[in-house]
């Protein structure tokens, strides 16, 4: 599950069809996610733009919970929230003290789904439809680590997205580090830590108080 | 004596020879459908600025698909170098968006609409940009990088840390776009955009290019067995002037071969045959001569008129022929008694023709007067060359053919009369049962029935955007200031419109169009921050970003740059500018077109064309177009056909002075109306623009066998049965003949041609029939009483020869 919501972050998909790959421990990783009912994480974002001279590192925080509400927070203290309760969604800048609403069942997966593509959940129903969504480029099993690289069917993501490279655990099933690599050679990497599964969440976490925002519909 | 008429025939012989080779020389084929429509409707005004200037008459379109959009990319690119190849062809191939390749080529168009603002705009960039606060708008930037989760700003900013953009209105630009011009969402289908090498000279031209582009492509797909289209101005130029040649050729020749064959049915006689049509094959090179000469231009409906002007020319032939059979006397008596049947005839024929010039459907005047000159020239030659000719060949007598012993026979006839009584009940049924075909009022009837080009741009609407319920605001004016203020006149209303809940979105030129006065204003402050350009990327690179953050800041900093000392209006020049304006903005020497577009609101079209068509603003679509010839073809040939009809009665009034005569020829052209509605119903063809007009050419040429009927009845003293033996076989031979005329262009590739020609077949067979058969015992049921026909020299002797 936790898979599934850093794979939302991205604002993309996955799947692994290629024969020539042993599919074997990324479908036991997928097998892991009915397992899980909750998780909170924090990470690391490392954006290396062809833009900036140099990496910039950004901490953040993740909880998600069955059957669809994530929280996800950038920065500490947050500079960029986005929630999802349900199809309602929010992208709220604190410091600005603006919020957008989105219909989150109005989000699409590609990139072109924007900002709001990292709350779509599910993202795939199952591995089947992972492998529908994605090309598997690589597999490197090392150690307990696994690295799977794949880049999406979808056309309108190909557009801007090169490949993305997922770093898992085999033992516990924990998602590592996740990095997306865009055409014009810029990379997003998380690397997380303190991953938690199945803990209690408390309900208030996925909601925010915009008293004194300014809370604008989103042009979908 | 007769080494001078000898000579006198080869000089006019020569003459002839000479104005038909002058005349066919010029003709050449218009396939503008909008060249067939009203030309005083709005919609028709503004949808013919659109094509002049936006269809793009030297850009093909070549549609292609592929399993998967990898392939398809690669295959795009492929064919497009392969193209690019034969700059004898090909001067320009574009496969992919200009600007898909990097910010480089759109910069010119980005430094045009920054200059384009409003002045207050640009001094909020040029402040936003000043050595003070540039240092923390720039960290600002940068920091957002590290944040920001919307890959729109976080592409924005990579490569325009300075925001530039940000005081553009970007949705504007996007109002109207969404999906690619070059791939379907799923990437499969691409779209290839080829421009000429050179201009066409004619549509040979066009068609012999297109077919060395499609000779290209296919030895490219020989390797690659990939699925290609082709669509796009010359791709309709070509599939429609091609047709048309072969439309009116091969019309042509079978209505020749038709008439052959019933010709030879009735009279087996070969050599008048022959001699017939030849007489045809004149009239229609004397008369296409004249189309050529005086209307250069065909169109596709003005393409019919070859195999229509043959079906009712010939008809004069078959009664100059049936009256030479039993004459004894010189030519010229046999030319006088046949001159008032022919020119009361052709007279009326070409009368209704000539009507059509009052219809405001230029197709159908065009169709109208090349029939109207046809007929009258065909009555001339078969006066004039066709009765010494038959008159000769009559003098071999023949026994009497089939059809002509079936007119003889009373027993055939009332076999006959039954026949016809049962269709026309099956057919009133029907039309009771099923009710009258209904009106189509779309522009289907202007399309080719059978289009490579259609069904491809087909794909493009499937695949790619269908565009096809958008309305497209064209403004049009002498400068471009005049269109800049006719523009923002436009947009206040499209505003009001919006607020009155009738649009949905709009996309006006307005950011793309030159502002003189804001350019005027702007130039100096940017040419002045384009000098302080090594600042500027100082303050880029202290700030933590790269030399690539620079790349656009640098190209549009140039631009304004190079325009210090232009002139305004300024225009952006380069490739990708002119890609993204061909479809926006058209300049000529004294006249400038813009083109927008407005989505409405479903039901809204209506009240939004009205508020915005002003002087030099139209508001159009081919759907709207249909809307207003809905509107006004109906009324216009409701009134003309009203108008036909009051003066076909009043001249039989003046010829028949007889009130049960004339009523008796209105239940008649009354009745094969109703008739023909229900054959209409039954074969499940509906009215249009065009097969209107099919009423209008049946009062005009289908009620002549009623009119004849009824004189000959007269002529004959009300016995029915020397009329029929006198003028049976000839209404036979001219009703299907001229059935035949229309009938062989009911596979032209015009729809709206094909279905004109098909109603008006129907209408005369159907008229001939209910006048051969019916009329006459009507005629008898309505005299029954009377003592002695009247209004007949004939009177008294029947048993005479019947007259005709």
């Amino acid at each position: 599950m936790l898979r599934t919501v850093l794979l939302l972050i991205l604002a993309s998909s996955t799947a692994f069809a290629a024969p020539e790959f042993d599919l074997a421990p990324l479908k036991k990783w997928f097998g892991r996610q009915n397992e899980i009912r909750s998780v909170t994480a924090e990470f690391t974002q490392t954006r290396s733009l062809r833009a900036l001279r140099d990496p910039v590192a950004t901490p953040g925080r993740l909880w998600f919970s069955v059957p669809g509400s994530v929280r996800w927070e950038l920065g500490s203290p947050p500079k960029t929230i986005a929630l999802r309760k349900g199809a309602n969604a929010l992208i709220i800048t604190p410091g600005k003290k603006r919020a957008e609403r989105h219909n989150a069942s109005a989000a699409s997966p590609s990139a072109g789904g924007g900002a709001l593509a990292m709350l779509r959940f599910p993202l795939a129903k199952d591995f089947a439809d992972f492998q529908r969504q994605f090309e598997v480029l690589a597999i490197t099993p090392s150690g307990e680590r696994c690295r799977v690289e794949v880049a999406p069917r979808d056309p309108q993501a190909r557009k801007f997205l090169s490949r993305i490279v997922i770093e898992f655990n085999q033992v516990n099933g924990h998602l590592l580090s996740f990095e997306m690599v865009t055409r014009d050679g810029s990379k997003m990497r998380q690397e997380f830590s303190n991953v938690r599964t199945n803990v209690k969440i408390p309900a208030t976490t996925f909601d925010y108080d915009l008293s004194g925002y300014d809370v604008k519909d989103a042009k979908e | 004596m007769l080494k001078s008429r000898l000579l006198r025939g080869l000089a006019v012989a020569v003459l002839l020879i000479g104005f038909c080779i002058a005349g066919l020389s010029r003709i050449s084929f218009d396939v503008q459908i909008l060249k067939l429509l009203p030309t005083h409707l709005p919609q028709v005004q503004g949808l013919a600025i659109f094509l002049k200037h936006f269809a793009l008459a030297d850009e093909l379109m070549i549609t292609l698909e592929t399993a998967d959009a990898d392939a398809a990319d690669a295959a795009a690119t492929s064919l497009a170098e392969h193209l690019r190849a034969k700059p004898e062809l090909v001067r320009r191939a574009v496969e992919r968006a200009p600007w898909e390749s990097g910010g480089g080529p759109i910069a010119e168009l980005l430094a045009f609409a920054l200059l384009n603002q409003p002045p207050e705009k640009v001094t909020e960039l040029t402040a936003h940009l000043s050595a003070e606060t540039i240092g923390a708008a720039l960290r600002e930037a940068a920091e957002k990088l590290g944040e920001s989760i919307e890959p729109r700003e976080l592409a924005m900013l990579s490569y325009d840390p300075l925001g530039l953009t940000a005081s553009l209105d970007l949705a504007r630009f996007a109002a109207a776009g969404g999906q690619s011009e070059f791939a379907s969402a799923d990437g499969a289908f691409r779209v290839i955009y080829i421009q000429t090498a050179g201009r066409f000279s004619s549509y040979r031209d066009n068609i012999t290019w297109l077919n060395a582009i499609k000779a290209e492509c296919a030895r490219w797909n020989a390797k690659h067995g990939v699925t290609l289209g082709f669509t796009g101005e010359p791709a309709f130029v070509a599939d429609i002037a091609g047709t048309m040649q072969w439309d009116m050729q091969s019309s042509g020749m079978v209505t020749l071969l038709v008439i052959a064959v019933i010709f030879w049915l009735c009279y087996r006689r070969a050599w008048p045959l022959l001699a017939l049509q030849g007489m045809l094959v004149v009239t229609f090179a004397i008369s296409l001569a004249c189309a050529g000469l005086f209307l250069r231009e065909l169109t596709v409906i003005g393409v019919g008129f070859a195999s229509i002007l043959i079906g009712l020319t010939v008809d004069y032939g078959y009664l100059v022929f049936q009256k030479a059979r039993g004459h004894t006397g010189t030519v010229r008596e046999l030319q006088r008694e046949c001159f008032q049947n022919v020119s009361l005839t052709a007279g009326t024929t070409a009368s209704a023709f000539f009507a059509l010039n009052l219809s405001s459907l230029p197709g159908l005047a065009q169709l109208g007067n090349l029939v109207g000159i046809g007929v009258i020239v065909g009555a001339t030659v078969m006066l004039g060359i066709f009765a010494p000719i038959a008159l000769r060949l009559q003098r071999q007598a023949a026994r009497p053919s089939v059809m002509e012993r079936f007119f003889a026979n009373p027993r055939a006839i009332a076999a006959g009369g039954w026949a016809t009584l049962a269709l026309v009940a099956a057919l009133l049924a029907i039309l009771a049962v099923k009710g009258p075909p209904s009106l189509d009022s779309s522009i289907d009837s202007l399309r080719p029935r059978v289009s490579g080009a259609y069904d491809a741009l087909g794909q493009v609407y499937a695949k790619l955007t269908d565009n096809r319920d958008l309305l497209s605001l064209i403004v049009i004016g002498g400068s471009e200031d005049e269109v800049l203020g006719r523009l923002r006149t436009a947009e206040a209303k499209i505003e009001a419109a919006r607020a009155r809940g009738e649009v949905r979105t709009a996309a006006v030129a307005l950011p793309l169009w030159p502002d003189t006065a804001n350019q005027r204003a702007n130039l100096p402050a940017l040419a002045a921050l384009a000098a302080e350009k090594p600042r500027l990327r100082e303050a880029i690179l202290a700030a933590g970003f790269t030399e690539e953050a620079f790349g656009l800041a640098d190209a549009v900093l140039t631009q304004w740059a190079a325009w210090r000392s232009a002139s305004v209006p300024i225009w952006p020049e380069n490739d990708a500018s002119r890609w993204v304006l061909r479809r926006v903005a058209h300049r000529s020497p004294g006249k400038f077109v813009a083109l927008g577009m407005v989505q409405p609101v479903p039901g809204q079209e209506d009240a939004l064309a009205s508020a915005l068509t002003a002087e030099g603003t139209f508001l159009v679509s081919w759907k709207q177009l249909g809307r207003e010839l809905r509107r006004v073809i109906p009324q216009e040939f409701g009134r003309l056909i009203a108008a036909l009809g009051a003066i076909i009665l009043s001249v039989l009034w003046i010829a028949f002075r007889s009130l049960r005569d004339v009523l008796l020829f209105a239940a008649t052209t009354t009745l094969v109306f109703f008739v023909l509605l229900g054959a209409m119903s039954l074969l499940g063809l509906t009215w249009n623009l065009f097969n209107l007009a099919a009423i209008l050419l049946l009062l005009g040429t289908g009620t002549d066998y009623s009119i004849l009927v009824l004189l000959a009845i007269r002529r004959n003293g009300g016995d029915t049965a020397a009329m029929h033996r006198a003028l049976g076989i000839v209404i036979f031979l001219c009703a299907f003949s001229a059935a035949a005329g229309f009938g062989t262009i009911t596979w032209a590739n015009h729809i709206g041609l094909a279905t004109l020609g098909e109603t008006c077949a129907l209408g005369l067979a159907i008229d001939a029939l209910i006048s051969v058969f019916l009329l006459p015992v009507a005629w008898r049921w309505l005299h029954r009483r009377d003592a002695a026909p009247r209004g007949d020299e004939k009177a008294g002797e029947p048993s005479g020869p019947p007259a005709l």
